[in-house]
């Protein structure tokens, strides 16, 4: 693998987003917010033709996963930490509990209903009475009950504990061993009911949507599962080899890290699979462009990572349909403000600190011509982020948003105006003390297109007057790169660019709070703090008020631009034209089972 | 003879034990750790501290190699953090597919490659050598990767005849289709790893060849009138055969090494693409594993090229 891809996978590991999200959910219509975009992608193929009902029976579904390594091979959700996994498993219906509408909002009619009890601070969740497993066996309100188990054992290798499970009561001294059970999830007809309860300290808005950090969104095979301990769960047969399934396919075979077979689940509660033979195989991202060509697949798997350079090569093929819509990710630049305090666990920002000035990072962002960037490299499904919310988040993306498209003149006015200017005929601005001023920018290593990139940042730097060079004299490889940033404080690194995948619930605490060690910038504000807190308080059950308080952070955000957008892109998939009901929106709970085929060989 | 096989297998030892100690000294220095490529908003920092002491990844490196040696003596060589998996059973699933390709592949080399060597050592001068020459120059010219993606995408994509990604084909069950379906997958990139890599048999072989042609014994065996095609068999091949036979241990041994092109183009799991992958997820148990087979393997590879050499060679027979 060499670094091109390291970057990449780092992308796609960062990507880990909520399984609920990468599965069953995607959108039908997804056309605001893409302006930026040089061509607008469908989310869905309509395909006219009539389905041939003896080549949905009889042909195999051909899927590949575009990936450079072999995939793991771990299908439970809960141990899983890739989205690899995830995307080979997905047609077993990835154990997701829930059905959802555009926005990721839970909506009844999944495998469980949720309620949530905002007097009594308890959500309940209600599995449907024909839940099955794909071997037979009913789906029980302890399989609810046991991720969480899974998740906070002290021994497990599950990396999905954070610390807003312990807003379920007794989460807490599970997780630390001092108790052996979670007291705060109850079982009101039995663990072999439908419903499990849990309790809460607080109930926060967040909880409505798939994805979100408190409630897990997913089910496991207690009865199938409980001989096996908790610390050996991920290298078990029961996980690896023969796993069972909740969703419209069961595994037929799994070829260690190269491919997975499936045929319809005949105890699948929802719309009945219509195509009886579905093969998902490893591709190598290299060649993924010239199988597609030569109609080796039928489609890529959705939220697999496809590359712009992949779709200049296939967006003009006869016989397949590219079909795409916002990725739940955003490329962004992030400005070194502060530090981390380990005593108090919070972020501080340092008012000395050399990013520290409003002014430098706006004209910092304003130098960047990143227009000029995605149409020269983003092959038209990339384009200039405006705000760090994306636009697959229809409700939430603030589309009149500006962000910051390129400006020279108001990036030296800006400069000029705090103070940063040149001095004693030298070629680069000081500091408004006078001092000397050198900003290092940290980058990770990447495609040649990348780094043509971020020779253009350091040349636009250079324009207005800024003494801008990479971190070391050049780009970081991935793990160095992070792990300078983690550090509680660092003065490497000034300014960065990175991305961020995304769960399908979009509050940004984790990722810009106060206590957030992700908060690599340390940009932290009472302003900030509120805006973010006010997403999910009491008054944010009110839709309205929760969309304003959305859209206010992200003005915030850019006025501040102590963490800046730079990118969004699409996310898309080649689909051969014999393929019909395609469709990845959110909304589309049933993506594998409307699958149907008009012809048994390959258009 | 066996003495001193004895001898280098004990000198062997402390060998080991020095490179186990510095890969895994190398593999702690490395920026990062198993964890670091997973932060994502969802994978609390808090949780990834305490799966890095459970693992005892804090500790000094000296308790860390301590514990690491007792597993090793036990048969564990741990979990590989990123696979989640015992390495013993990763490694084991990849070293066999590692094997059978480049077992396929070492055999065709040498088939396509002896012949040439001795034909072109034959003809020296001649058209045909002329053509042998030109041909294993332009395959030693031509990047392997260049040829691996040119095969997969004609013979692969555009004729068909290949399967073109993995080891085994995921409707293939039962014994024989099991075999067959293996042997199918390994084919083409088998025959482009044999064809693009006899440059270095047969110009040994040829030299040695043009060597032994002048030389007394074949004079003799000549003039004696014993037939050319015997001089050939008998007394030119054998003799030829040293420096290859210099080599045969290592490649012996080399057939667990991997490649790193193959695996990557054919998406074919094996040996190559696990010791990168590793490297870049910091996936240290993994990494110490593989890097402690190599150095072994590598050990062996000198030992056994001695041997075969002192097979082959009758007066560097070490009493």
């Amino acid at each position: 693998m060499d670094k091109k891809k390291l970057a990449l996978s780092a992308v796609a590991v960062l990507a880990t987003i909520s399984l609920a999200a990468c599965s069953n959910n995607k959108s039908s219509s997804s056309s605001s917010g893409t302006t930026g975009a040089a061509v607008k992608l469908s989310a869905a193929y309509n395909n006219t033709k009539a389905t041939d009902k003896s080549a949905t029976n009889n042909s195999t579904l051909k899927v590949a996963e575009p990936n450079d390594s072999p995939f793991q091979g771990i299908s439970d959700p809960v141990l899983s930490t890739n989205s690899e996994d995830a995307d080979v498993f997905s047609p077993g219906g990835s154990a997701s509990l829930w059905k959802t509408d555009k926005n990721y909002k839970i909506v009844d009619g999944g495998l469980a209903n949720q309620r949530i009890n905002r007097k009594a601070k308890t959500v309940t969740i209600t599995l449907r009475s024909n839940a099955k497993w794909s071997n037979g066996s009913k789906v029980t309100a302890k399989d609810i009950e046991y991720p969480y188990e899974v998740i906070a054992n002290p021994k497990t290798t599950s990396q999905q504990y954070s610390a807003d499970f312990n807003n379920i009561k007794g989460m807490a001294a599970y997780h630390t061993g001092k108790a052996k059970t979670i007291s705060g999830i109850t079982f009101p007809d039995g663990e072999k009911g439908r419903t499990a309860v849990l309790h809460l300290d607080k109930v926060t808005p967040a909880m409505q949507y798939a994805g979100n950090s408190f409630i897990w969104s997913t089910v496991e095979p207690y009865e199938y599962i409980k001989n096996v301990p908790i610390a050996k769960l991920a290298s078990s047969s029961q996980v690896r080899k023969n796993p069972i399934f909740t969703g419209p396919y069961k595994l037929d075979k799994v070829v260690e890290g190269e491919s997975t077979t499936w045929s319809p689940n005949k105890y699948y509660y929802g719309k009945k699979a219509q195509i009886k033979h579905i093969s998902i195989n490893v591709v190598s991202s290299n060649n993924i462009d010239k199988a597609i060509q030569s109609k080796k697949y039928d489609f890529t798997v959705p939220a697999s990572v496809m590359h712009g350079t992949d779709y200049k090569q296939l967006k003009n093929l006869k016989d397949y349909k590219i079909v795409g819509q916002p990725a739940l990710s955003y490329d962004y630049f992030g400005f070194n403000v502060g530090h981390y305090d380990t005593k108090t666990q919070k972020n501080v920002m340092d008012k000395n600190s050399k990013m520290a000035n409003k002014n430098l990072r706006q004209a910092m962002m304003y130098a960047l011509n990143l227009d000029a960037i995605s149409k020269k490299f983003g092959n038209g499904i990339t384009w200039r982020a405006n705000t760090l919310i994306p636009p697959i988040f229809e409700k939430y993306y603030d589309s009149s948003a500006k962000g910051f498209p390129l400006n020279i003149k108001k990036a030296n006015k800006l400069l000029t105006d705090a103070g940063y200017k040149k001095r004693n005929g030298s070629k680069w601005r000081s500091d408004p003390n006078g001092k000397k001023l050198t900003i290092y920018f940290g980058a990770m290593t990447g495609t040649s297109a990348q780094a043509a990139e971020y020779q253009d940042y350091l040349q636009q730097w250079h324009k207005v007057g800024l003494n801008v060079k990479f971190t070391g004299g050049k780009t970081m490889e991935m793990n160095s790169f992070y792990s300078t940033l983690q550090q509680p404080k660092q003065s490497k690194i000034d300014v960065y660019a990175a991305a961020w995948g995304l769960s399908s619930e979009p509050t940004p605490t984790q990722l810009y709070g106060e206590d957030a060690t992700y908060n690599m910038g340390h940009f932290v504000t009472k302003k900030n703090t509120q805006l973010i807190n006010n997403m999910n308080n009491s008054k944010a059950w009110n839709e309205s008020y929760r969309t304003k308080a959305f859209k206010e952070w992200q003005d915030y955000m850019n006025e501040q631009a102590a963490v800046a957008p730079g990118s969004f892109s699409y996310s898309w998939n080649p689909v051969n034209k014999r393929v019909k009901g395609f469709d990845i929106g959110p909304d589309n709970n049933e993506f594998w089972s409307s699958l149907s085929l008009t012809s048994s060989k390959l258009e | 003879m066996w003495k001193t096989i004895l001898r280098r297998i004990l000198i062997m030892i402390p060998e080991v034990i020095i490179l186990s100690i510095l890969v895994f000294l190398l593999a702690k220095a490395m920026p990062g750790d198993p964890f670091t490529g997973s932060i994502n908003p969802k994978a609390d920092p808090q949780q990834i501290h305490h799966l890095m002491k459970i693992n005892g990844l804090y500790d000094p490196w000296y308790q860390q190699y301590w514990h690491w040696v007792v597993h090793l003596f036990h048969g564990n060589l741990g979990n590989s953090y990123q696979y989640q998996e015992p390495v013993t059973r990763l490694i084991g699933g990849r070293a066999a597919n590692t094997l059978w390709l480049a077992l396929f592949t070492m055999i065709l080399t040498y088939a396509f490659a002896l012949p040439m060597g001795v034909y072109a050592g034959r003809h020296e001068g001649k058209l045909p050598d002329t053509i042998i020459r030109v041909y294993t120059y332009v395959t030693y010219c031509i990047p392997f990767f260049v040829i691996l993606v040119l095969g997969i995408w004609i013979f692969g994509y555009v004729f068909g005849w290949f399967p073109t990604t993995g080891s085994i084909s995921s409707s293939a069950s039962g014994w024989l289709s099991t075999i067959g379906s293996r042997f199918y997958h390994i084919l083409l990139p088998g025959i482009l790893g044999a064809l693009f890599g006899t440059v270095n048999i047969v110009q040994y072989l040829r030299s040695e060849v043009i060597d032994a042609k002048g030389s007394d014994y074949v004079r003799t065996a000549r003039s004696k009138g014993v037939p050319s095609k015997d001089i050939y068999r008998h007394h030119i091949f054998r003799n030829s055969l040293l420096p290859i036979a210099a080599f045969a241990g290592y490649s012996i041994t080399g057939l667990l090494n991997g490649s790193i092109f193959t695996e990557t183009v054919f998406s074919y799991p094996g040996m190559g693409l696990l010791f990168v992958n590793s490297i870049s997820y910091r996936d240290y148990t993994v990494i110490t594993a593989l890097v402690l087979i190599y150095g072994i393997l590598n050990l062996l590879g000198t030992l056994l090229s001695d041997i075969i050499l002192s097979i082959v060679d009758p007066r560097i027979r070490i009493e």
